[in-house]
């Protein structure tokens, strides 16, 4: 009987708790500016990867100089460099008015110590060849370092200006034997915000750095919800759980989905916006394997697609269609390409010149009995990339090419990527500021998948040798030529189907002021949001 | 009784052995490699020398049969490896999340017996009367909703719509309600047929008959000799809801971004984090069957009649 009468008793409580529980408070002007992430920050070591986000490590590390829009390098924590004439020695001018948000000073000292924590570990940054290229560093007076590089590689700033690895831990946040490989003592940077709070699984907490040098954020503190879920992340915005919404729009990693964004754009009574293009979503195709190593097959895939309909209806006008490997806007890369049109014709054309016939009653293309097919490689999972490859099916059907559509795990994806086993496959480019140095530098690695889709081009040493050239060049107009060579052959083998450029989104309420995007992917200027006035 | 229960727990030590072995296997023998998934998740380009190396530091060069069993020397220190996302020892990152998914799920079972006894017991008395027929047509309501397709109409409803509870993330009880409704919902209904089917059944039963020809207010025998012996199944049917709620809390946390261990199981499934998730197995597994043997003892002393070891009649 007791135990029956408890179960009341709890009963009771739990309805009445329903019903006099006050509901969530509203979001008023608060001196916190509340966003989302889809996993904690991490512990924000500036010279490691994952788990550290790095929007994040921006927040909170700064860079020499910095990558501005359009391409252009800009001082930033050297506030002046001069570059020896066989391009080879940089020596950078530190600005004197910078202190770490512990209140140390930020000196030639602590930069030598950050460059040689990393290259200590200099094999976690294989992928960077900049990190490669470092021959020594010097401290030339307390505000002045110097950096010597084995050869004059021309992308030495670009590669500064990267979030990461190489940005400033302060001194006090070393560990005690310097090694930053393992972890570190605290996240202490020079940038405007610092990591005050993390609490697991649930938000990481931000406060504006009060000994910043530059213009100190508007916003007091800057809460990081752990929200993993897009659909979440929507729905904690229409309740005021938070405030903005930024970064890449679409699957994955995405913010909130494409479909959610228009949803919001529609509504009227919110601010949202669409960035400039940041990457290329971009197919390869396998120059190596038949029947895509016949040049004429990959011109009439590219002819054949009707990439409008894929934007308009797929990508919902969200990101702009793509014609070029890289966006005219990445430096050298405006070279004024034609486009591939869509022009079903020209592509049927193309395939009869090639030898290319259908024999009577057959669905699709044949030469020498072998039929015209091939395999399509996307990520089972992502309904985007799956989508898209549904629709070149169709298209690609009506000319008599056979697609078959490879829809599998992300491993399995990424080892066909590696190992060339594919018709088309999808990828992205890397974007501002990789893009096109770095992500040119890569296609001479056989890991990736641009050198597989590029193997069996009969120029494909002399691009390799060019990619090689260009990155030492020290020549401005030698670059931009050796970059319209190089460019200019892969667009004209079509070895790419460029699809779309990436974006990055925004939405917010109007009354949120000073919301813009920042040059690359992950750096999100939350220092120059305010509320109205 | 104390050689029973440890009998039972004995018995825990092989099925653990053939649970993990098994899900040793299905991880390996799937599709996907390992060493490819650490390298993503580090961002290190996946090079054939990097892949070599990964390999080496994760052990995945060696016999399957020896990397189990290199697996099993460490897990029964209990050390079952490092995440390969955040590198931090696995059971840690399970421990540090698996008090909020009990919290959730204990709620849950609160809710379910908070609402299932009264309305059982309800629709009981006022058997075939509207009373029995509304809670019937809530029971069937509430077996067929699958539990993410209510947790989205709960947030609908609630967060955007009415502005009463906040949609995700933990702090006091009103981020409690939805995820355990939704989670707890299938159980509620589940149970409420069960006892009012228990109280009808004992209602007939000889000893009410004896109970009221010796007098007894009906209160007492109602509340008294026909609840408490439906009561007992109830205990076994909870020892399944259990389960039930911590299949539901995977989902449940992921729609309302409670920091739990289900979560925490879903990214890493998500991630290939393979340590991650042969430990959530093995730990899921000894809950569930520690749970089990909690009720056949809870079982044994609330009906004496019942003996857990031979002798006993029933």
């Amino acid at each position: 009987m007791k135990k029956a009468s408890f179960c009341f008793s709890a009963a009771a409580m739990l309805i009445i708790s329903l019903i006099v529980l006050p509901g969530p408070a509203s979001a008023a002007q608060s001196d916190t500016l509340n966003y989302s992430w889809s996993a904690n920050v991490g512990p924000l070591n500036p010279h490691a990867y994952s788990p550290n986000q790095m929007f994040a490590q921006a927040m909170v590390y700064e860079s020499l100089v910095r990558y501005a829009k359009g391409g252009e390098v800009v001082p930033w924590l050297a506030e002046s460099w001069d570059i020896s004439e066989d391009g080879r020695v940089y020596t950078f001018h530190l600005r004197k008015d910078v202190r770490f948000s512990d209140g140390t000073p930020f000196d030639a000292a602590a930069v030598k110590m950050n460059f040689d924590a990393v290259l200590k570990n200099a094999h976690r940054h294989d992928w960077l060849e900049f990190i490669a290229q470092i021959k020594q560093t010097r401290v030339v007076d307390s505000h002045t370092f110097e950096l010597s590089l084995k050869n004059a590689y021309y992308p030495t700033l670009q590669e500064l200006c990267l979030i990461r690895p190489m940005r400033f831990l302060a001194p006090s946040g070393f560990p005690d034997d310097g090694d930053t490989a393992q972890s570190i003592k605290a996240p202490v940077g020079t940038g405007p915000w610092k990591l005050v709070e993390t609490r697991k699984g649930e938000y990481d907490l931000f406060e504006s750095n009060g000994l910043y040098w530059g213009t100190k954020p508007a916003f007091k503190r800057l809460m990081v919800k752990v929200i993993p879920d897009s659909d979440g992340r929507a729905i904690a915005f229409e309740t005021g759980e938070i405030d903005l919404i930024f970064g890449s729009g679409g699957h994955g990693s995405g913010q909130i989905g494409i479909d959610t964004f228009n949803r919001f754009a529609s509504m009227g009574n919110l601010e949202t916006a669409i960035s400039h293009p940041q990457a290329t979503r971009v197919l390869a195709i396998n120059s190596n394997l038949f029947p895509t190593n016949d040049r004429a097959v990959r011109r009439a895939i590219l002819h054949g697609v009707n990439k409008a309909a894929i934007v308009k209806h797929l990508f919902l006008g969200v990101e702009p269609q793509a014609d070029t490997l890289f966006s005219p806007d990445m430096p050298y890369c405006d070279l004024g390409l034609a486009r591939f049109e869509h022009d079903p014709q020209k592509a049927a054309a193309l395939l009869e010149t090639a030898g290319w016939k259908r024999e009577k009653g057959a669905e699709f293309l044949t030469r020498d009995g072998r039929e015209l097919a091939l395999d399509i490689c996307f990520v089972g999972n992502d309904t985007l990339q799956k989508s898209v490859a549904e629709v070149i099916q169709g298209d690609l059907r009506r000319l008599g090419i056979k697609v078959r559509l490879v829809g599998e795990e992300m491993d399995s994806f990424l080892t066909r990527q590696k190992s060339g086993e594919f018709g088309m496959i999808f990828g992205d480019t890397w974007g501002a500021p990789y893009d096109p140095h770095s992500f040119c530098s890569s296609m001479r690695q056989p890991a990736h998948a641009d050198y597989q889709a590029q193997i069996g081009l009969p120029m494909k040493k002399d691009i390799d040798r060019k990619i090689g050239e260009v990155l030492i060049s020290v020549d401005e107009q030698t670059r931009q030529d050796l970059y319209r060579d190089i460019l200019t052959t892969l667009h004209e083998q079509a070895v790419y189907m460029p699809l779309s450029y990436m974006t990055n989104i925004t939405v917010h309420r109007p009354q949120l002021r000073g919301v813009e995007f920042g040059p690359t992917k992950y750096e999100f200027p939350f220092e120059t949001i305010h509320w109205e006035r | 009784m104390l050689r029973y229960i440890i009998k039972r727990l004995l018995i825990l030590v092989p099925m653990l052995l053939a649970v993990s072995i098994v899900v040793f296997l299905i991880l390996r023998l799937g599709q996907g490699d390992p060493a490819m998934s650490y390298l993503r998740l580090s961002n290190i380009p996946p090079t054939d020398a990097a892949l070599e190396v990964a390999r080496q530091e994760l052990g995945l060069d060696l016999l399957l049969p020896v990397q189990y069993a290199r697996w099993l020397g460490k897990a029964v220190t209990l050390d079952f490896g490092r995440s390969y996302v955040t590198g931090l020892p696995v059971l840690g990152e399970i421990l540090f999340y698996l008090p909020n998914t009990l919290k959730l799920a204990g709620f849950s079972l609160l809710l379910t017996l908070a609402v299932s006894l009264p309305l059982g017991i309800w629709s009981a008395l006022k058997k075939d009367r509207l009373p029995d027929h509304a809670t019937r047509a809530f029971a069937f309501a509430g077996v067929s909703m699958p539990g993410f397709w209510l947790g989205f109409i709960l947030v609908w409803l609630f967060s955007i719509q009415l502005g009463w509870l906040p949609p995700l993330g933990m702090g006091g009880l009103d981020h409690m309600i939805m995820p355990a409704v939704s989670m707890a919902l299938m159980s509620m209904a589940i149970n409420t047929r069960l006892i009012r089917g228990n109280m009808l059944d004992n209602m007939h039963a000889r000893y009410v008959l004896y109970a009221r020809v010796r007098g007894l207010p009906e209160r007492v025998v109602v509340g008294r000799h026909v609840l408490v012996n439906s009561l007992i199944p109830v205990i076994t049917a909870i020892g399944m809801h259990v389960g039930e709620l911590f299949g539901g809390a995977v989902v449940a946390e992921s729609i309302f971004s409670w920091p739990g261990v289900g979560r925490y199981a879903v990214s890493a499934i998500y991630n290939r984090d393979y340590p991650v998730m042969q430990c959530f197995i093995l730990i899921m597994t000894s809950i569930f069957v520690l749970m089990n043997l909690g009720v056949d003892i809870l079982y044994a002393w609330l009906d004496p009649r019942i003996r857990l070891e031979g002798g006993g009649d029933r």
